[in-house]
């Protein structure tokens, strides 16, 4: 696709300076990790008020996160993992402990996947993750609504296996294999879009 | 590498999605400490699923920096720096081997072993990155076990520590402290389940450990025993 030819350089030099900085957070250096939360914030809080739509939640939200990435980032593997997907791993996960830790954890409503898969503007350093973004979202909805819902309430809400049952009122090795069959159908469609 | 059944790589997304409970999550955090196959997958998932939750990005209000950089330590180097500390950052559950040569020479140093003295075991407690979160010293002989943090953060939580023997249960062994070494006895009825591949994992929880003995929080690190 000619948007990720375009930008690839332009993603390739991010991803250098981000794995620098983290690496150097990683080493104990606060301005290299001041650094990185200017280059990362918007990113990240983003993924918080995803979580938690409430801002005065994301905002204590992301300050966990950050501390968290602040005495994580020596596990940071740079040759294993793109700084972005570990960045935004550590951020998704620790809001949901945060999610879960207050008994908050929900199923994603149906309107809620509509605004997801909406397009918004986007600034040229995002052209690359748009691009990806697409390939998921056309992905994901071209799964069954039921298993689309079950996808996205586990990974933004949080949800576990027995509370998905719970709320389909279906047995849990149902759910479970639906969901393994879901997203093995998830993952041939973006391997083969990309 | 190994090559991976769809069974493993469906496991590897529901691992990224949130769906294990505690001890199937740490099985499976363990695999990916020390199967490169099994890791990589866990990285695709991530980076496959990562924008359902990002692309909309927000500009963060200024307070939430401040509030950050008040929390950091005041001098920097002093946790991050130390030899001990870098020695064992570079510890991954799969270097069990330097693992277990270490705790043999510790203990060789501490005690002279007698001969019909079982020998002990020991665990690297990997996080999510695989790096060593905590090291594990068991003693048969005498039920105790040592546990020295490298790198853990249980933020406002206090470390749990759970056994998970072959059966899947995570057994309670109490709480351990986040600054310096924890001697723990383990208790009699839980002896028996300390033993080869028997695996140990940290859920963060309240004070006083979890309500009711099940845990709360997620496995943040997890490890096999394995007799040196």
């Amino acid at each position: 696709m000619s948007a990720s030819d375009n930008s690839s350089s332009l993603d390739d030099a991010r991803r250098a300076r981000l794995t620098e900085a983290l690496v150097r957070t990683g080493q104990g250096d606060r301005s290299a990790f001041e650094t990185l939360y200017r280059a990362t914030s918007a990113k990240l809080f983003g993924v918080c008020l995803r979580i938690f739509p409430e801002r005065s939640e994301a905002e204590e939200a992301l300050q966990d996160a950050y501390l968290t990435i602040w005495n994580r980032a020596a596990g940071f593997q740079a040759g294993r993992a793109s700084p972005i997907s570990w960045l935004v791993a550590v951020t998704r996960n620790r809001a949901i402990d945060r999610l879960r830790a207050g008994g908050k954890a929900r199923y994603v409503p149906v309107e809620e996947a509509v605004d997801i898969a909406d397009p918004a503007p986007r600034a040229d350093a995002q052209l690359f993750a748009a691009s990806e973004d697409r390939v998921l979202h056309g992905c994901i909805e071209g799964l069954e609504p039921r298993d689309a819902h079950f996808i996205r309430s586990a990974f933004i809400g949080g949800a576990t296996y027995a509370q998905l049952a719970d709320i389909e009122g279906a047995p849990l090795a149902t759910v479970k294999s639906r969901i393994r069959r879901a997203l093995m159908r998830l993952r041939a469609c973006m391997e083969g879009q990309i | 590498m190994s090559v991976l059944s769809e069974d493993d790589i469906a496991l590897a997304g529901e691992y990224v999605l949130g769906l294990l409970d505690p001890a199937e999550a740490a099985t499976a955090q363990a695999r990916a400490a020390t199967d490169a196959a099994f890791a990589a997958e866990v990285e695709a998932w991530r980076e496959r699923l990562q924008s359902m939750v990002a692309g909309s990005d927000e500009e963060a209000p200024e307070h939430v920096w401040a509030g950050i950089a008040a929390t950091l330590p005041v001098s920097t180097g002093q946790d991050k720096g130390s030899g001990a500390v870098r020695l064992w950052q570079g510890l991954t559950a799969a270097s069990l081997a330097l693992a277990a040569w270490l705790g043999f020479q510790n203990w060789q140093q501490e005690q002279a072993a007698p001969p019909e003295a079982p020998a002990p075991m020991i665990a690297a407690l990997g996080n999510e990155s695989g790096n060593a979160a905590i090291t594990a010293r068991y003693d048969a002989a005498s039920g105790e076990l040592l546990l020295t943090p490298v790198s853990l953060d249980t933020g406002k939580l206090y470390p749990e520590l759970w056994i998970i023997p072959a059966d899947g249960v995570a057994r309670s062994l109490g709480m351990m402290k986040v600054d310096g070494p924890t001697l723990v006895t383990v208790r009699t009825d839980l002896r028996p389940h300390m033993a080869q591949d028997s695996l140990l994992a940290i859920t963060p929880e309240p004070q006083g450990g979890a309500p009711g003995g099940k845990a709360t929080g997620p496995v943040i690190a997890s490890g096999k025993m394995t007799t040196i």
